[in-house]
C-alpha cells in the first residue's frame, strides 16, 4: 500500500467543535440526574429498577448497536461504514462501562423478575419448568458471558483498526473481515438470549420466537440514528467535506430507512401471527399493551416509528441533506425510547398507563453519562479510519486541502 | 462490495475475463443463440426434460381423472407434497429477483452476468410452483373462484386467509418478474434482430424488441423504467415468502405457529434460490465456456450469500428448538422431540446435515474456489430445503393434538411422478431459454469491459 503518511492531527476532533460542549453539558446533566435517581432509588426501589431497566436497555442499544453495525460493516464493506467506523468503534468501547452499569440490575432481580422468587417456582409448574434456564445463578453467568463476548469483540475491533492505521497491510484487513463474520453471528446469537433473559422473562409465561431479532433490529436502528447525528456535525467541515459528502448521507439515509422497515417487518410479523393464533398464552402480552392508555402508545409507534419516517426518508433531498437527515434521526431516537418503554413497562403495569419522574431521571442520568463517555472515546482517536483502503483516495485529497 | 479483498494486481477486473472488448462480448453471447443447430449436449438435456415433462402431463391427467385420492394426503396429513413442492419451487425463484432487483439497487456489479438466467429461473420456478396449489384445490377448472369477483353465488374468498393473500402475492410476483425479465431483454433482442440473417427469427426478434434502435432517448427512458421495476420487485422478494410463511404461522398447529417464520422463510427462500442458481451456473459456464463472464469471483460471492442466508436459517432452527422447550407448552415440546427422535427423525437429521453442516464448508476459500465442491454443496442445499418443508408439513400434522388420529404420511408414486415431472418441466424450459434467448445480458456485460469505463479526465 503505497501511500504517504497522513497527518493524524488534521483528523482529530477540532478544538472548537461543539461535541466538547455537548460532553460538558451531558456530564453535568448525567451527574445531577444520577443524584436525583439515587434519591429516588432509596424512596422507591421498585420503580427505580423498572425505570433503570428501560434507560439501561436504551444506552445498551447505543453501545451494542454500534458494535453490531461495525461488525456488519467489516463483513459487507462500503464507504457508508468507513465514514462511521471511528464513531462506531468509540460507541462499542463504552461496553465495559455498560457492563458495570448492568450490576445494579443484578440487585434488582427480585423486583423485576417473578421467576427469581422461590415460592413462584414452587407454585407455578411453568416457572418450575423454566427454572432450569431462568435462575439467578445461570442468569448472572449468562450475563457475564454476553459481556465478555461483546467486550472482546469491541476491543479486538478497535485494536486491529489501530493496527490498520499504523500501516498493518492486508493481513490486518483480513483479520478485521474475519472478526466481522464471526462477530456478527456472535452478536445476533448472544443478543437474542440477552433479550429473552432481561426483558422477555419479565412476562415469564409469554414467549415469542422473533423477540430477539426485534431487539437486534431496534439496537441497530438506535445506533444508526445516533451515528447519523454525530456524523452530520462534521459535514461541510474541512478536512471532512469531501468524505462526509451528500452521497454518503444519501447512503446512510437509505440504510436508516432499511432498518426502519426491518423493525416494522419484525414487529408486524409478531403481531399478526399472535393476533391470528389468538391463544390464551400469547395474546395477554398484547392485551396489556393495547389497553388502558397503552394503545395510544402503540398507535403512536406505528405512525412515528414507521409511517412518518418511512415517507420522509423516501425523499432524496432529505437524505442528501445532513441537517434534515439528522433531524429525522433525532426524532427516531425519541421514538426508539418509546418503543423500548412500550416493550418493557406494560409488563409491570398491564393495561394501566404509567409514567414516573424516575423514568426521566434514570434516562437522563445514564444517557448523559453515556454521551460524555462516548465523546471521551472519540477524543483520543482520529475521526476517520486513516488506514481504510476504501477511503484512501479521498483521505489523500482531504489532507491536501 | 468486499473492500478488504479489493482486486489485487493479478486480477485487475475479476467480473470479466481479460482481453474482452464490446465486440467479443456480443459475439460470444449471441453466437450461442444464433449458431446453426444445437450441440448434442443440449439435445440430451432437453430430451430428458421433455420426457419428464410428459410424465408430469400424464400425472396431471390421471389426477384430473381420478381426483386427489391418488396422492398420499389424508387426514390428519391433509397437506402433503403439493404444499411442500409449492413452497420449494417458489423459494427457488427468490434468488432471481434478489439478484436482479436488490443487487441492482445496491449497485453490486457482480449481478450483471448472472441476472438474466437467474430471472429466467425465477419465472420457470414460479410456473412450476403455481401448478401445485391449483391442482390441490381438487377442481382446478374452478380455480378462478380464488379471485374476488362479484358473482351470482354471492361468494367471496376469505380475506383473512393467507392462502388468498398467496393468490395475490404470487400472481403479482409472477407478472412483475416476467415484466422485469422482458424489459431487460429488449436491447438484447434488438442485437439478435440485427445479427441474425434468417428472415423468420429476424421478424420474431424484431417484434419482441419493440422497435428498439438504441437512441439516447431510448436508453434514458429504459434505464428509468428498469430502475423503477427494480424498486417494485424489491418488496416482492420479501412479501411472497412472508405470506407463504403465514400460510403456516397464522394457524395454531405446534411447529407452524412461530413468530420467527416470516424472516426465517425469506432467508430460506434466498438460500434455496442461490443453491439453484449455482446448480445451473456451474455446468452452464463449463459447457458453453463462459468462465470469462461467470467468473470465479461470481461463484465466490454467490457462495457467500448462500452461507449467510444458510446461517440465518440455522438461527431459525435453533430458535424453534429452544422456544419449543422454553414455551413449556406440552404440544410444542412434544412436536420438537417427535421431530428429533420420532419416526421422521432420520429425515430431520438429514435436513440438518444438508442445510447446516454441509454449508460450513463454504467458510473455506478453497471450497468456494472449486466449482465442483460448490456444486456438491449446492445440491445438498437443494435437497435439504425440500426436506425442510417436508419436515415442517409432515411432522406437525401427523401427530397433532389428538393421539387417536395419529398417522404416518408418505408420497405415493403419483406424488413423486408429479414432483419429478415438474423438475423436467423446469429443465426443458431452461434449455429452451438457453437456445433461443441470450442467457447473459449482452448490453450489461459490455459495461464491464475496460473500454466502457468513464474517464472523467476526458470529459
Amino acid at each position: 500500500m503505497a501511500k504517504a503518511k497522513l497527518d493524524r492531527s488534521a483528523f482529530m476532533l477540532p478544538a472548537g467543535h461543539h461535541l466538547h460542549s455537548v460532553q460538558r453539558i451531558a456530564l453535568i446533566v448525567g451527574i445531577v440526574a444520577a443524584g436525583l435517581t439515587a434519591f429516588g432509588a432509596m424512596s422507591n426501589p421498585v420503580q427505580f429498577f423498572r425505570s433503570y431497566l428501560v434507560a439501561y436497555l436504551y444506552c445498551l442499544a447505543l453501545g451494542l448497536g454500534s458494535l453490531g453495525i461495525l461488525l456488519l460493516h467489516h463483513v459487507v464493506g462500503g464507504r457508508w461504514g468507513s465514514i462511521l467506523r471511528k464513531f462506531l468503534e468509540a460507541g462499542s468501547r463504552t461496553l465495559p462501562m455498560l457492563a458495570l452499569a448492568f450490576v445494579p440490575l443484578l440487585f434488582g432481580m427480585h423486583e423485576l423478575y417473578e421467576w427469581s422468587h422461590a415460592d413462584a417456582v414452587a407454585h407455578d409448574p411453568v416457572i418450575a419448568h423454566k427454572s432450569l434456564y431462568l435462575n439467578s445463578t445461570f442468569f448472572t453467568v449468562r450475563a457475564a458471558v454476553y459481556f465478555l463476548v461483546w467486550i472482546t469483540l469491541a476491543t479486538l475491533a478497535s485494536r486491529w483498526s489501530a493496527a490498520q492505521e499504523e500501516g498493518g497491510g492486508p493481513a490486518v484487513n483480513k483479520r478485521l473481515e474475519f472478526l466481522g463474520r464471526g462477530g456478527t453471528i456472535l452478536y445476533a446469537g448472544t443478543m437474542t438470549f440477552a433479550a429473552i433473559d432481561w426483558v422477555m422473562s419479565i412476562d415469564v409465561h409469554w414467549f415469542s420466537h422473533i423477540y430477539g431479532l426485534i431487539f437486534v433490529a431496534g439496537q441497530v436502528l438506535t445506533a444508526m440514528a445516533f451515528m447519523v447525528v454525530v456524523a452530520s456535525s462534521f459535514a461541510g467541515r474541512a478536512p471532512f467535506e469531501r468524505i462526509m459528502c451528500a452521497d454518503r448521507f444519501h447512503d446512510l439515509g437509505k440504510l436508516m430507512l432499511a432498518f426502519i422497515m426491518v423493525w416494522a417487518y419484525f414487529a408486524l410479523s409478531q403481531y399478526l401471527i399472535i393476533w391470528s393464533g389468538n391463544l390464551p398464552e400469547e395474546t395477554p402480552w398484547y392485551i396489556s399493551r393495547l389497553s388502558g392508555g397503552w394503545e395510544h402508545f402503540g398507535s403512536a409507534l406505528i405512525i412515528f416509528h414507521f409511517v412518518l419516517p418511512f415517507v420522509v426518508l423516501l425523499s432524496r433531498d432529505v437524505k442528501r441533506n445532513p441537517r434534515s437527515l439528522a433531524l429525522v434521526a433525532c426524532a427516531l431516537l425519541v421514538f426508539r425510547y418509546m418503543d423500548l418503554y412500550w416493550l418493557v413497562v406494560p409488563s409491570f403495569s398491564p393495561g394501566v398507563f404509567t409514567l414516573h419522574w424516575l423514568d426521566f431521571s434514570a434516562m437522563a442520568a445514564l444517557g448523559g453519562l453515556w454521551i460524555a463517555l462516548f465523546v471521551q472515546q472519540i477524543k483520543g482517536h482520529t475521526l476517520l479510519p486513516l488506514g481504510d483502503p476504501m477511503l484512501a483516495p479521498e483521505l489523500a485529497e482531504g489532507a491536501e486541502s | 462490495m468486499d473492500k478488504h479483498s479489493a482486486p489485487g494486481p493479478q486480477e485487475p477486473n475479476a467480473m470479466i475475463g481479460p482481453g474482452h472488448s464490446f465486440n467479443s462480448v456480443t459475439d460470444k453471447i449471441s453466437s450461442i443463440v444464433l449458431r446453426e443447430g444445437a450441440p448434442r449436449g443440449w439435445w440430451i438435456g432437453f430430451g430428458i426434460g421433455f420426457v419428464l415433462t410428459n410424465m408430469m402431463l400424464v400425472s396431471l391427467i390421471y389426477l384430473f381423472a381420478r381426483g386427489t385420492g391418488i396422492w398420499g394426503v389424508n387426514i390428519p396429513v391433509g397437506w402433503g407434497f403439493a404444499i411442500i413442492n409449492f413452497v420449494w419451487w417458489i423459494g427457488i425463484g427468490h434468488a432471481g429477483t434478489l439478484i436482479s432487483a436488490i443487487l441492482l439497487l445496491l449497485r453490486q456489479e457482480w449481478r450483471t452476468s448472472i441476472n438474466r438466467f437467474a430471472e429466467a429461473m425465477t419465472l420457470f420456478a414460479v410456473a412450476c410452483a403455481g401448478i401445485f396449489p391449483v391442482i390441490h384445490t381438487g377442481r382446478p377448472w374452478l380455480a378462478y373462484w380464488l379471485f374476488p369477483y362479484p358473482n351470482t353465488m354471492g361468494l367471496w374468498p376469505n380475506f383473512r386467509s393467507p392462502l388468498i393473500w398467496d393468490v395475490f402475492a404470487v400472481s403479482t410476483y409472477a407478472s412483475v418478474s416476467l415484466l422485469f425479465w422482458y424489459v431487460g431483454l429488449i436491447p438484447d433482442m434488438a442485437t439478435l434482430r440485427d445479427r441474425t440473417v434468417k428472415i423468420i427469427p429476424k421478424r420474431i426478434y424484431g417484434v419482441l424488441s419493440l422497435g428498439w434502435r438504441g437512441s439516447v432517448r431510448h436508453w434514458h427512458r429504459y434505464e428509468t423504467a428498469y430502475l423503477l421495476l427494480a424498486g417494485l420487485s424489491t418488496p416482492l422478494v420479501v412479501s411472497v415468502h412472508t405470506i407463504v410463511s403465514f400460510d403456516f404461522a397464522v394457524s395454531i398447529t405446534p411447529g407452524w405457529h412461530a413468530t420467527i417464520f416470516p424472516p426465517y422463510f425469506v432467508a430460506g427462500a434466498v438460500f434455496a434460490g442461490f443453491a439453484m442458481v449455482l446448480t445451473i451456473a456451474i455446468p452452464l459456464r463449463r459447457v458453453y465456456e463462459l468462465q470469462d463472464f461467470v467468473t470465479a469471483q461470481h461463484l465466490d460471492y454467490m457462495a457467500r450469500v448462500m452461507l449467510a442466508t444458510g446461517l440465518i436459517v440455522g438461527y431459525g432452527y435453533l430458535t424453534e428448538a429452544f422456544m419449543a422447550w422454553y414455551s413449556a407448552n406440552p404440544y410444542e415440546t412434544f412436536m420438537m422431540s417427535n421431530r428429533m427422535t420420532g419416526p421422521y427423525a432420520p429425515v430431520y437429521w438429514l435436513l440438518i446435515t444438508c442445510n447446516i453442516l454441509s454449508i460450513q464448508a463454504l467458510w473455506f476459500e478453497k471450497v468456494r474456489a472449486t466449482p465442483i465442491g460448490l456444486f456438491i454443496v449446492a445440491m445438498f442445499v437443494n435437497v435439504g430445503m425440500w426436506l425442510e418443508r417436508f419436515i415442517i408439513v409432515a411432522t406437525s400434522l401427523h401427530r397433532d393434538f389428538l393421539p387417536s388420529s395419529w398417522a404416518m404420511y408418505a408420497g405415493t408414486v403419483w406424488d413423486w411422478s408429479l414432483f419429478i415431472g415438474t423438475l423436467g418441466f423446469f429443465v426443458s424450459l431452461l434449455f429452451l431459454f438457453i437456445r433461443f434467448l441470450p442467457m447473459i445480458s449482452i448490453f450489461e456485460m459490455k459495461t464491464m469491459v475496460p473500454e466502457a469505463e468513464v474517464r472523467e479526465d476526458l470529459l
